[in-house]
């Protein structure tokens, strides 16, 4: 699988 | 964000109260935490998939290098990073460093 950079968002 | 780097030999784990969650309403997965959500992307939940609280980080990040098709530099570099920022909003905690 295609790794990509992890990009976690925080959601309000 | 603090900038120390996690020994391989930790053992990442997430903590009581805190834990992963599919969110079929909305099509997407979440780390939850008391008062937090954190949206997740397919990379960022398989990372947290691996925490059992048994595996040292070295050995997850192993594991996803099998699983992921990129070099084990940049698989190791995101993660330490992913992870850090998780550690430092209290939402995974290190085997022998909680509290």
């Amino acid at each position: 699988m295609a790794w990509t950079k992890p990009a976690p968002r925080e959601i309000a | 964000m603090s900038a120390d780097r996690i020994s391989g030999a930790a053992v990442p784990y997430l903590p009581r109260g805190v834990r992963l969650h599919d969110d079929r309403v909305r099509g997407i997965r979440v780390l939850l935490a008391p008062e937090r959500v954190i949206q997740l992307d397919p990379v960022g939940h398989a990372i947290l998939s691996e925490l059992d609280g048994r595996r040292s980080l070295a050995e997850v990040i192993e594991t996803l290098c099998t699983r992921y098709d990129a070099p084990a530099e940049q698989i190791e570099g995101d993660v330490q990073e992913f992870l850090r920022g998780l550690i430092d909003r209290r939402m995974v905690f290190l085997e022998g460093e909680a509290a």
